[in-house]
């Protein structure tokens, strides 16, 4: 399997209180395609700044990120947000007034990424794959439980054909029966799909059920083992 | 979903904080609509009484500015000096505003009370009201005297106004060429009454005089012949007028046959000049003749013959008067000026001007708050909606698209808001404005100067005569078209301003720092 992301040197670090916090230090690693991977650690190890600099949703101080072999920031950070990448989060980050079809149409139109022309029957296809149904696809994600919202944004993330999804604490807002589903989901995607995914967790449950735990322990990857 | 599909969900699907923005943009839009209906209807009323006056500027004589000159001088030299400076309409300067493309026909005229000779002027019909010419002379005696029944407008070019405008209009021969008045010819034009009055047909020749008994007595005392006080004139063409005199009018009684004008006789200037220049020398050498000490020169007595009260151009477009005495006043004289008779037309119109300039200054008022409002709201507003910017900005939405999200959001709650407003802003509008018009010329009325509200004239009157009644028949608030776009276009300019600073807020927004603290 080839490598889908990789992270060469990256550092990144802020000034806090007059004195400087070093989060991640020289960190390298290659992610592989088709692999479900999760990312443990304590907290303020620097897990979800990792996720947000792989994510494109921040700049690393210093080293690269390539995609697919090609630097993320060459076409810039949206690009690589809106063609490359699907982000989950643990509050799901729906748009809280448009329905789950068309959360999900929302990021089917904002890819450049090609897409079957029937946008609605993809996307409730895609809904249907996570066990949303057609009913509860047209109703306003308020309205809906918190694991089938967290369904509706993996949906999304999935939506814009991309192969890269990122997840942070995906399953912390869920029930333990509800956490079940939702990983059993990501190990769909990577193995049926070829989807890569990259989860950051708490939950040892979680951890035990991806190909790959990556253990970041004050800004250094640790352990990296199947 | 694009910005637009996310903008109406967004207004449907959030319809409080949209219901609170489109009573907002409503409160606008009714008091801009009235604002603005009040300025322009006060812009129509004094554009539409424009249009229905003549587009007439006349050159003439400054005597208001030579007054003042002359009073501010202190030296009796000075003041003798300014006395005996002749003040002149400067021919050049008259002929190069009529290459002016907006001058469509113009007077160079002289006018001259004329007595007829073998033939009768048109009655006014005041004649048995009248009583006999007759004045008391040294003596103590009655004398009865020949009155003037005639009057002459002799042009220096081929065109009138009167004929460009219609009020005139040759039904028989021809109107005198520009051939007749470089070669002087004695020909003549004269309306149809006259020539009915006395069968009189074109290629017949007329007499006529501007000499009166007391010349032609002394002509006679001094042997001399009385024909060169007279001008056979040929007639080449009879016009129709539209304009005679007003039987109702307080003066009427006592008009003289002159003042009709179905008495105006039309011919060249030249022959005129040619004619008058004749009679000036006899009348000089006969007062050399009992005066020889006079200190004066023929040249003084011929250098005004050809001189025009004034000159006076007829425009094309009454909306280009002002245009043209702008354009063209610093091309005349000292102690001349180009008038378009404004300052009276200004202040008939300071009531609506003084209503536009209030009503525009609320206009701004409540844009500007408007602007401050919308600006805070949005803004206010956004930091309930970092979250969702956040999840946009996330799967790649760029900012320019979550801006543009929010302005279609608010074009389509202000159009919304401003369309409300021109519903019920054009059921308001023309009450209101009554009411306010009503107030502001009982004020001006109670507390203004007593001016008398009319245009007077001098010589022959080419300015139409307006009152403030007539141009505030023309004042109707109304919304118009025109209004209604204005509304949306300045709605828009609303939004785009309000939009500005919300926008820079959402480009200092990092979704990373959103979403971390949402989670």
């Amino acid at each position: 399997m080839s490598a889908i992301l990789t992270l060469d040197n990256i550092n990144y670090g802020y000034i806090d209180g007059g004195y400087r916090r070093e989060i991640l230090k020289d960190l390298s690693y290659q992610f592989k395609e088709g692999t479900f991977y999760t990312i443990l650690g304590p907290s303020g190890s620097g897990k979800t700044t990792l996720l947000s600099i792989m994510a494109g949703l921040d700049k690393q101080e210093s080293g690269n990120i390539y995609y697919d072999g090609e630097n993320i920031e060459t076409k810039g950070l949206y690009d690589y947000r809106r063609n490359k990448v699907g982000v989950v989060f643990q509050s799901y980050n729906l748009i809280n007034y448009l329905t789950g079809l068309e959360n999900i149409l929302l990021a089917m139109t904002e890819t450049d990424n090609k897409l079957p022309k029937n946008h609605k029957e993809v996307a409730y296809a895609l809904l249907n794959l996570v066990g949303i149904v057609e009913s509860k696809a047209d109703r306003i994600v308020t309205r809906l439980s918190g694991g089938e919202q967290q369904r509706i944004a993996i949906a999304r993330a999935i939506a814009s054909n991309v192969d890269l999804i990122f997840a942070d604490e995906p399953t912390g807002n869920l029930d333990t029966a509800t956490e079940q589903e939702i990983i059993k989901l990501f190990q769909m995607l990577a193995e049926k799909y070829g989807k890569t995914i990259i989860v950051v967790t708490h939950s040892n449950e979680v951890s035990q059920l991806s190909d790959r735990r990556i253990l970041l322990r004050n800004g250094i990857l640790m352990i990296s083992h199947k | 979903m694009n910005a637009f599909n996310r903008a109406w969900r967004y207004i449907t699907r959030k319809p409080t904080k949209s219901i609170l923005l489109i009573i907002t943009f409503f409160l606008i839009g009714n008091l801009v609509i009235l604002g603005l209906g009040i300025s322009q209807a006060a812009d129509n009323a004094k554009v539409l009484t424009r249009k229905q006056m003549r587009a007439v500027v006349s050159y003439e004589i400054d005597y208001d500015a030579y007054w003042k000159y002359i009073n501010t001088l202190t030296d009796q030299d000075e003041i003798d000096a300014a006395y005996s400076k002749s003040i002149r309409i400067d021919k050049d300067v008259a002929l190069k505003l009529t290459e002016d493309e907006r001058v469509k026909a113009f007077n160079y005229m002289v006018n001259s009370i004329a007595y007829s000779d073998g033939f009768e002027n048109v009655p006014l019909g005041n004649e048995s009201n009248r009583q006999n010419s007759t004045y008391i002379n040294e003596n103590g005696e009655e004398v009865t005297y020949k009155e003037p029944n005639l009057m002459i407008y002799a042009n220096m070019y081929d065109n009138m106004i009167e004929l460009e405008e219609g009020t005139f209009e040759v039904v028989e021969g021809r109107f005198y060429t520009q051939s007749d008045i470089d070669n002087a010819n004695k020909v003549v034009v004269i309306t149809k009454e006259l020539a009915d009055q006395n069968a009189l047909r074109v290629g017949d020749t007329i007499r006529v005089s501007t000499a009166g008994d007391y010349l032609i007595n002394q002509l006679k005392t001094e042997g001399l012949d009385t024909n060169i006080a007279y001008m056979d004139l040929e007639i080449c063409g009879i016009y129709t007028t539209l304009e005679d005199v007003d039987p109702n009018a307080e003066n009427f009684q006592w008009m003289s046959p002159y003042e009709s004008p179905k008495n105006i006789i039309l011919m060249p200037m030249t022959s005129y000049i040619e004619y008058i220049e004749q009679i000036t020398r006899v009348q000089y050498d006969i007062m050399m003749k009992e005066n020889p000490g006079a200190e004066t020169s023929l040249d003084d007595w011929l250098q005004n013959l050809e001189q025009p009260s004034k000159v006076v151009y007829l425009l094309s477009d009454p909306l280009e008067v002002d245009s043209f005495v702008e354009d063209h006043q610093n091309d005349v004289s000292e102690f001349t000026r180009l008038n378009a008779n404004n300052e009276t037309f200004k202040k008939l119109a300071r009531p609506l001007d003084t209503m536009s300039f209030f009503a525009n200054i609320v206009v701004w008022i409540v844009i500007i708050n408007a602007i401050v409002i919308i600006s805070l709201v949005t803004a206010l507003t956004l930091k309930t909606r970092e979250y969702e910017i956040g999840v946009l900005l996330s799967i790649g939405v760029s900012k320019i698209k979550v801006i543009l999200q929010l302005f279609v959001e608010l074009i389509l709650i202000a159009l919304l808001g401003f369309t409300l407003a021109v519903v019920s802003g054009s059921l308001m509008a023309s009450k209101v404005g009554d009411m306010v018009l009503d107030y502001q010329t009982t004020s001006d009325a109670q507390y203004g100067e007593s001016e008398e509200n009319y245009y007077y004239t001098f010589g022959a009157d080419y300015f139409t005569q307006v009152t403030q009644d007539d141009l505030l028949r023309e004042y109707h608030v109304s919304v118009s078209p025109l209004l209604i776009g204005e509304i949306y276009i300045l709605g828009t300019g609303v939004v785009l301003i309000a939009i500005l600073i919300p926008s820079i807020m959402i480009m200092r927004l990092n979704p990373k720092q959103i979403l971390l603290e949402q989670n």
